[in-house]
Order: C-alpha cells, then structure tokens, then sequence
C-alpha cells in the first residue's frame, strides 16, 4: 500500500500516482536503512517474533480505535489529526510481515479514507462552510428562545442547556419556512364527509328488561309519593282489587280461560273499559297476571299462581300495545255479546 | 358504460419498462401490464366516448387526486389505472392530460411526475406565494419546521449528510430522536418513514458502514415543492448573511432552470 509521503521500497511499487518520494533517494527511505542494517538473521526473528507481532496489530487496532472514537474531532479542519494519524500508520507499515498485519492496516485505511472524504465534503469550496450547530443556535433564538441568566438550569431543560422554548416555537419556524414550499393545501370537504352512525346496541333493551323486576317495587312506590296520595293509592288499590275479581273468576272455573275482552270491558262506560286496561296491564307487566292467545287466536288472561314465576322473569317477557277506540268498543260488545262487566266498578271512581 | 369492444392493452407486457422482478408486488404487476398507450389507440379510443364519458372519467381522476393528496403520499399509476382509470386505460394519456389542466385553471396545481420510470404523482402548488407572511392566516403544520429544518442544514451541506449529523443538530434544537416529542411524537418515524414515504427526503443505507448509518437527501417531491432560492433566503436572515455569500450553494439555487426546481414547467 503505498502513501502520498513515506512508504516502503520493499514493496513492489504500486504508486497511484501519488508523489511520494524521489525513487534515487536512497538515504531517507526509512525502509531501506532499516532492511539494508539488518541482516538475514535478525529479519528472521523479527518476522516470527509473536511479540512483535502483536505489538503491531495492538498499535494498528489503537489507530483505528481513535479514528473512530474521535470521529467528530478529526473532521474538524483546525487541526491535523487526520494527518497523524496516517503517519503512524506509515511508521508502522514498515515492520508489517504477515497478512495479519495488513489487513488490519488496510482495515485502517478503509477508516481514513471515509474520513477523508468526509473532510473533504465539509469544506465543499471557499466560502461555502456552513456550520449546523451555529445554524441551530440562531434558529432557536429565532424561535423565540427564553435565555435565562444564569448557567444552571430550573425544571424544563435537559442538562446543562440554558433557557427554554415557548410553546409555539416550531410553529414560528413553520409559518417563515412556509413560503419556501409550494405544497399544494390539503383538500378537504366543507361540510366533512357523511358518517353513518349504527344504530344504538341491543344491550340497552336486554338491559331494561332485567332490571324492572328488581326496580318495579320501587319504581311504584316512588312514582306514588310523587303523585296525590289519593290517585296512588286508588291505582294501587284498582290493581289489586282487579287482581282479586282475576282471581276468584279463575278459581271459579280453572280450566276455562277468561277472554281478555270479556274480562276487561264495561259495557256501560268506555272511559272505564279503559282503565279496567290500564289497571290490568299492572298486573302483566309484574308478571301476576299473563296474557295468551286460545285456539281461536283469541286474547285470553289468567293470574300466574304464586311460585310458577321468578322475580326477574326467566320466561321470555312480549311487549304488546292495546289501543282501543270506541267503536272497537262497541263493535267488541257485539262480538263477544258482552252484557255485563266482569269488574265492578268502585264506588269512589270518578267517570 | 364504454362502447368499445376490448382493451388493447390489458395483457400486452412485452413494452414492459419493469427491470427483473424478484421484488414484483401486486402494483407492479398491474403496472407492468399496463402500457402507455400510443397516440393512434388513444385517437381511436377517444372516437368511441362521448364527451360526457370522457369527462366523467376526468372528474374521478381529478378527485382521487384530490383526496389521496391529503396525506401528501404520492400516487401511483398503477392505483390509479387500477381503481379509477379502469376500462378507460386506453386513453389513459389523454385523461391525464385533461386533468392536469383542471388542476391547472380550477385549483391552481401543478400534476408532477416525480418519478418517471415508477410513475408517481404528486400535486404541487402553481401559485407564487406573496412575499412575507401568507395572507391566510391558518396554523401552520409544525412539520413543515422541522421539515425545513432537515431540507435546510442537506442542501447547505452539499445535498447529502450522514443522518448523525441531522440527530445531532435537531437535538441541539430539543428535538431528540430516542425520546417522544411534545409536538412530533415519534420523531424518527417522522422523519425516515413518513416523510420519506411523502418522498420529502431519501434515508439510505452507507454500505460498510458497522454499526449501519443512513444519509439523507433531498426526496424527489422536495426537489419539486420546496425552493432552496428561498431556503438560502431564510438562512441568510438567520445568520445575517448574503446570501451570495454561500457562493456554491447559490449558484445551485439559482441555476439555469432545470427541470427539478419550482417555478418551472415540467410535465414529463
């Protein structure tokens, strides 16, 4: 391997062109004293000394270790680290024998010359040195940086670094660096783009169907206080007198079921045909009372006995809506040639 | 909703301009079955299509754009031909042409090829930008910061820098890339995959290097979007400089225009 200054003559010559030395120059060749002075002994036991030879791979490793490490400092152009570096690697080409040996050396010149090139970059011409870390000072003074004082530092900085930067620091950068740009702005819709939203999850039903059951007993009582006391308990009493008249029709017969309409329906008075409605659907809905369709797909109602239901229903609860209209009603009479009410009407009902 | 019989095109690879696939994706293949047709087939294609037709096509083409553009990702051929152009393919030229000129006069954008032999697109600005602040006062993304930030320190280094160089000088700025940032998040990802993939900058691999380093350049959407006249303006404000006197990087900025800097046309 031959370099620009110094360099073995022992070696066949393998000038790229390089300069180096003048070739009649015998006397400052350093390898040339050094193989001429030695004679065919001592080359020997420099050539098999294993001490020796370590001592030289150390030497190359350490070079190469200190290119390395100190990469940043060897870049800089104030000194000539690079230099030196080189001409150590030179003095100890010379005692290089084995392959060893050199292909640490060409390992170390692999090393360099990535160095060197990148020296060579940052100088890139006169003139046209740019330092980044100066770039990055004055760009944080433009930022807005806050420089405190004194050296030591309070909460919001890392280490050792003074002063700190205002929230819309690189927002200040963005908006000068903006016009530097001709990025075409982001197309986006007015209006934003239509979201469908699902439809709300079925849990919440399943939810409400449970929790009545629990709640029912409360939820009466509550909406009672809310209400006069004589409405409240009217209702409540209604219900519970109409549960009683469900009752004892049953008993009366249990295996004949009483149709719905006849149970419910005054045919005196619509307007309590409607309550008789409302007071019964009490009675479904605590689950005292249930609904079924006979064999002629005909309404009819029975109480549930005491035990056959568990509180919180296992048995799969319906929702229907009863509407009724007063010609239904009369037409409900006809049909079902209803002539009198199954459910007496209460002394202290208003109609 | 075309008239004509068949696609010429679909099937024809021999033009095929791929280089040897061992790294063939889907979109290549598509690509690659995919030839630019020529001026005769597109003439023929177009006596089959009613205005209408054609300008329906144009209008989808023009809103793919529009939206894929949000992310700023470029697009690819291949995509294009694949979900919007379709039966069309064989005018392919001519729609791309009658876009470009929508872009043009309705938005005010420039459709680029960055990237002729992979043919990407991507939409630039047209519009000169008003000296000094721009007159809409919408926040500005902070990544154009840091954006510039990197474009800056490349270009004033030559047009390559080792990524250590980059670390370093962004954590002199409180930017630390093994650490999340209160406004950037992740910033390694930021910057060598997001904004790569937006083609902002190019991360690539030194050879021999041990442990592996990257350098940066510029990627092929900045050397059409961003301005280094501009950029060498800015540093010279900052470092209360002329900017002449950065001499070889101004006569960089200021070179005859060639096809890669703003401000020119460059339909390829």
């Amino acid at each position: 391997m031959k370099r620009t200054r110094g360099g073995g003559d022992e070696e066949a010559p393998r000038q790229n062109g390089s300069v180096g030395r003048k070739k009649g120059d015998p006397q400052q060749s350093e390898a040339d004293d050094g193989g001429s002075t030695l004679g065919p002994a001592d080359l020997q036991d420099d050539d098999n000394d294993p001490g020796l030879r370590r001592e030289i791979r150390s030497k190359y490793r350490d070079l190469i270790n200190s290119v390395q490490q100190n990469r940043e400092d060897m870049l800089s152009p104030s000194n000539n680290k690079l230099t030196e570096v080189l001409e150590e690697a030179n003095k100890l080409f010379k005692d290089v024998r084995q392959a060893r040996e050199a292909a640490l050396d060409a390992q170390l010149l692999v090393v360099a010359t990535d160095l060197g090139k990148e020296k060579a970059s940052q100088l890139f011409a006169e003139g046209t040195a740019f330092d980044h870390i100066a770039f990055a000072e004055r760009l944080l003074s433009f930022m807005g940086l806050n420089r405190l004082e004194d050296g030591e530092d309070d909460q919001q900085n890392r280490g050792g670094i003074d002063g700190y930067l205002p929230k819309d620091a690189w927002h200040r950068v963005a908006r000068r660096a903006e016009s530097c740009f001709m990025t075409a702005p982001a197309f986006h819709y007015m209006m934003g783009s239509f979201h469908a939203e699902p439809p709300p999850p079925k849990q919440k039903i399943e939810r409400q169907r449970k929790a009545p059951s629990k709640e029912a007993a409360r939820i009466m009582p509550t909406q009672l206080k809310k209400m006069e006391g004589s409405h409240q308990e009217a209702t409540e009493k209604e219900v519970e007198r109409i549960l009683g008249y469900l009752k004892s029709y049953y008993q009366d017969d249990p295996t004949s079921p009483i149709s719905y309409y006849e149970f419910v329906i005054d045919p005196n008075s619509f307007s309590r045909t409607v309550e008789n409605i409302f007071h019964t659907s009490f009675l479904i809905r605590d689950g005292l009372a249930r609904m079924y369709l006979d064999d002629d797909k005909l309404p009819c109602i029975a109480p549930v006995e005491e035990g056959e239901v568990e509180a919180g229903g296992s048995w799969s609860r319906k929702q229907c809506i009863i509407s009724i209209s007063p010609k239904i009603w009369r037409e409900l009479i006809d049909a079902f040639d209803i002539r009198d009410t199954l459910i007496q009407p209460q002394n202290t009902q208003t109609e | 909703m075309t008239q004509r019989k068949d696609c010429p095109n679909s099937h024809s690879s021999s033009q095929s301009k791929r280089q040897s696939g061992n790294l063939v994706s889907q979109e290549e293949d598509d690509d690659s079955t995919f030839t630019q047709p020529s001026t005769l087939q597109v003439q023929r294609g177009l006596e089959k299509l009613t205005t209408a037709q054609v300008d329906q096509k144009t209008a989808e083409v023009v809103q793919y754009f529009l939206v894929k553009d949000q992310k700023k990702i470029p697009v690819r051929r291949a995509d294009l031909v694949k979900h919007v152009v379709k039966d069309y393919r064989n005018i392919y030229p001519e729609i791309i042409k009658r876009a470009a000129r929508v872009f043009d006069q309705v938005f005010g954008l420039k459709l680029v090829e960055i990237d002729a032999k992979n043919h990407m697109y991507i939409l630039i600005n047209k519009l000169e930008k008003v000296d000094g602040a721009s007159p809409i006062k919408s926040p500005a993304n902070p990544k154009m910061g840091l954006l510039f930030v990197i474009l800056g320190v490349i270009f004033m280094k030559g047009g390559v820098v080792r990524e250590n160089l980059i670390w370093n000088t962004l954590k002199k700025l409180r930017v630390d890339s093994g650490e999340k940032h209160e406004e950037f998040g992740d910033v390694k990802k930021v910057i060598t995959d997001e904004f790569v993939r937006q083609r902002y900058l190019e991360y690539v691999r030194i050879p021999h290097t041990e442990p592996i380093e990257h350098e940066f350049r510029w990627g092929q959407r900045a050397d059409m979007e961003v301005s280094k006249a501009k950029i060498l303006e800015f540093m010279g404000e900052l470092h209360e400089q002329d900017p002449q006197s950065w001499t070889q990087q101004y006569k960089e900025a200021h070179s005859v225009p060639s096809s890669t800097q703003p401000g020119t046309s460059s339909q390829r």
